[in-house]
């Protein structure tokens, strides 16, 4: 592929571009299991440069990849037809936070934990920071529609965007919504942009309706025999009149993987659930963490652990917070792959999601975990296996074939906040059928040249082992 | 329109290089990184090392975290990139504050990878300086007080040639020798923020930016948590409450030159924050409590309260002892007015 890189370094300026083969490499992964490299990598730092770099794309039809933090776990931000990767790591400016109108204004590449840091001192929060916020930017959680843990209460990050800036394939900059909760002026262009993975247009600049810190919280940690009875305790608990803030299912796997990484001496049990309340009086908080350790109890809970203090509350947590990497220790010889990572289904069916992940990890030679934001139906499943030797591959393959078979047939949806990229692409085409078309009519309307992350979501391969490299080195 | 990263070689060729090329073997076998592989396997890539990479926070390049280092050595194993001079750089870049290794859920340690890489590439004949100190051996007197000080045993005396030698496999940059040599023979490279013009730059800037008073400097090690915004900023500058700080490998860089400085610069008080007395693997709280003391009795010399200068201990995730205590020192300083 030709592409002027000293145009680009006239536009982004020579030390905000780099074309040598380590950096590409580098900039050609994220936490997914695909790898392809870039053709230049360019970190604009005003909305002015990137339009620039967009109109010199178009017209050179060279494929342009936003990247956040590169944490997306099914590779959105991987190059799969190489071109320019466009880092935002340097807009990264929180530009205005407005506390009488409940809103703050930000760069693509601020980092949610660093927006709500920012927001503190003004007891503001945004609550929809996903677990992985510590780096992930705004940008990036918005282009994949993620949510976070405090989703079951407070929504996802859709419900937050007010509007943005965006710039367009052809270089041409549009603000979208407006600073106002309520809008009824047409069609919700921003919303729009909500989820599409940078196939559409590159966001610029987001503004975002935040909430008031909630004055007090409680956590509450409960344990199961059988993973049954934790499910049915989310499902009863998700129906019941109280809303807690968080609410998390942690399985067996994921206990074992946490005590061999971490040593933290969680009891070996099927399951575990871990569930918080807040809000603006301690009296409410309080009662409603007993309605939900009542239901807890009604499903043969024990052990149940409730605190408001911030450091015990923290030490209950933190094994939730570390989960992702520690089931990379599960089992020796053993890597932890991210697929079939993220799916919902409707909230009754959370015992019987868990246990078919399990019985599907059995019948294909895998190890898969069931673990996540159950409150709001998404389970997460990682998949544990040899991801050297080409067979686990295959029983991959049949493994996240049949898990989102299952998903769909009880009315869940494949992704619930990681997206689509390339990894969930096949089964996501799958449950879009009738709708792909649409999508598509969209995706040519906006972006006629397919230069916007090319290669993604209903465009991607449908064999998703074959259409990048693999991270991990498969012997033949 | 797919397109392989130009410059893929086969495991272990070097086709080319600039500068010491004849030097370095055509076929590099990583035997000791090779050990790493299933490690580099269990990183899930997450990328969460990002942010408390030092070098990442001054580039802001993939490259310069953490993961970006694993890559490289995953790269160099699988012979999907080359060894060339810039890949072995970025290996030899890496203050060791180990952030990364004990952050990390997955228990990966990128140091220990990177130790074993730069051992690999400098057998393969690599002469490349990265973070590491060298050596000026036109200026070094051999008085070998540097050796002593060097908790990493990365020091040795040539005795034939009276000069001292550098291993730079186990160098880990805390940078106490360049800070304690009486002759400037010791140094790093420019472009970490850690060289001596570098970090007097740092000093004024900060300074400079301060629009409130009084003007407060905090010196403050990357090994103790540093508060305030990790990788965002904040619009209008100097919203920031973390304004003042100057972060520094190890407070067992900062010399006596460093803090007369900031006072000719106008601070009113000048504070190290370092780790607790017996959790400085280089032990730079030590050479900073020894300085501190000199520089008092400097300070008390030249007619300027002692109590400006104010040396405390603070361990990993006690950012708001630090922001308390910055805060009782402001007021003290307020006190005292300008010097």
């Amino acid at each position: 592929m030709d592409i002027d890189v000293t145009r680009l370094k006239g536009i982004v300026g020579e030390r905000n571009v780099r074309d040598n083969a380590a950096d590409l490499y580098v900039y050609g992964s994220d936490a997914s299991v695909h790898q392809s490299s870039a053709s230049v990598v360019v970190r604009p730092e005003t909305v002015e440069e990137v339009q620039g770099v967009l109109r010199y794309a178009n017209a050179a039809l060279v494929p342009v990849t936003a990247r956040g933090a590169g944490s997306g776990a099914c590779g959105h931000s991987v190059p799969i037809e190489g071109g320019i990767v466009m880092d935002f790591r340097r807009m990264n400016r929180i530009t205005d936070i407005r506390p009488r109108d409940v809103l703050c204004k930000v760069e693509p590449g601020v980092v949610c934990d660093d927006l709500n840091k920012a927001l503190q001192p003004y007891g503001l929060w945004f609550p929809s920071a996903p677990e992985s916020g510590r780096i992930a930017t705004i940008g990036g959680t918005i282009a994949n529609s993620g949510s976070g843990v405090r989703a079951v209460k407070y929504g996802t990050i859709r419900d937050y965007v007010l509007g943005m800036k965006v710039v367009l394939a052809n270089g041409d900059l549009a603000t979208l919504g407006a600073d106002t909760p309520a809008q009824s002026s047409g069609y919700q262009l921003d919303r729009l942009m909500v989820g599409s993975e940078g196939t559409l247009a590159i966001i610029v600049e987001a503004t975002l309706f935040l909430r008031h810190l909630p004055r007090f919280r409680a956590m509450g940690v409960a344990k199961f025999n059988t993973l049954e009875d934790a499910g049915e305790t989310i499902s009863d608990i998700t129906a019941s009149e109280v809303t807690p803030s968080l609410l998390e299912l942690i399985d067996d796997v994921a206990i074992t993987a946490l005590n061999k990484t971490l040593n933290m001496n969680l009891p070996q049990v099927e399951a575990i659930v871990v569930y918080e309340c807040d809000g603006r009086l301690k009296e409410v908080v309080d009662s409603e963490m007993e309605v939900i350790k009542d239901v807890c109890e009604q499903h043969h809970a024990f052990g149940i652990e409730m605190s408001s203090d911030a450091k015990e509350m923290e030490r209950i947590y933190s094994g939730r917070k570390k989960l992702f990497a520690a089931l990379s220790r599960y089992r020796e010889g053993f890597a932890c792959t991210s697929l079939a990572d993220d799916m919902a289904v409707p909230s009754s069916r959370i015992a019987e999601c868990a246990r078919k992940i399990h019985e599907i990890g059995d019948k294909n030679h895998v190890v898969m975990t069931a673990y996540g934001h159950c409150g709001e139906g998404v389970l997460h499943t990682k998949i544990l296996m040899d991801a050297t030797r080409k067979e686990q591959w295959e029983d991959a393959r049949r493994a996240v074939d049949q898990v989102y078979d299952y998903v769909r047939s009880v009315g869940g949806t494949t992704s619930g906040e990681h997206g689509i990229g390339i990894s969930k692409a096949p089964s996501w085409k799958m449950e879009k059928a009738d709708s792909l078309q649409m999508m598509r009519a969209i995706k040519t309307a906006l972006d006629p040249n397919s230069i916007l992350n090319p290669g993604k979501m209903m465009n991607a391969p449908d064999d998703w082992v074959a259409a990048t490299r693999l991270r991990y080195p498969v012997k033949p | 329109m797919k397109k392989a990263p130009s410059g893929t070689s086969k495991k272990g060729s070097v086709p080319a290089l600039a500068g010491g090329a004849a030097a370095v073997s055509r076929d590099i076998e990583f035997s000791r990184l090779s050990k790493w592989v299933d490690e580099l396997n269990i990183c899930i890539r997450c990328g969460y090392c990002a942010e408390h990479c030092p070098l990442y926070r001054l580039s802001g390049w993939e490259i310069d975290t953490p993961r970006g280092r694993l890559l490289l050595s995953y790269g160099l194993i699988t012979g999907e990139i080359e060894p060339t001079p810039y890949v072995a750089e970025k290996l030899f870049e890496c203050f060791y504050c180990q952030n990364c290794s004990k952050s990390c859920s997955a228990k990966v340690s990128p140091t220990e990878i990177l130790t074993d890489a730069r051992a690999d590439l400098l057998e393969a004949g690599f002469d490349v300086q990265g973070t590491t100190v060298r050596n000026d051996g036109r200026l070094c007197r051999a008085c070998g007080r540097c050796i002593d000080l060097c908790k990493a045993e990365a020091l040795s005396l040539d005795a034939q040639n009276m000069k001292v030698l550098v291993d730079s496999v186990k160098c880990k940059a805390c940078g106490v020798c360049v800070a304690e040599c009486p002759v400037g023979a010791m140094s790093q490279r420019e472009g970490f923020g850690v060289s001596r013009q570098e970090l007097s730059a740092a000093v004024t800037n900060a300074l400079r930016s301060m629009n409130g008073q009084p003007k407060v400097l905090v010196f403050c090690c990357n090994w103790s948590m540093t508060p305030g915004l990790q990788l965002s900023r904040m619009e209008p500058p100097g919203t920031q409450d973390d304004s003042g700080i100057v972060v520094t490998v190890c407070v067992g860089r900062i010399d006596p030159g460093l803090i007369l400085n900031a006072f000719c610069e106008g601070a009113w008080g000048v504070m190290i924050a370092c780790c607790p007395l017996d959790e400085c693997e280089q032990d730079g709280n030590y050479r900073a409590k020894e300085r501190c003391v000199s520089v008092a009795c400097l300070l008390g010399l030249l007619g300027v309260e002692s109590r400006r200068l104010k040396l405390e201990h603070f361990g990993t995730g006690e950012a708001q002892k630090l922001k308390n205590t910055m805060k009782t020192f402001a007021a003290e300083m307020e006190s005292l007015g300008p010097v």
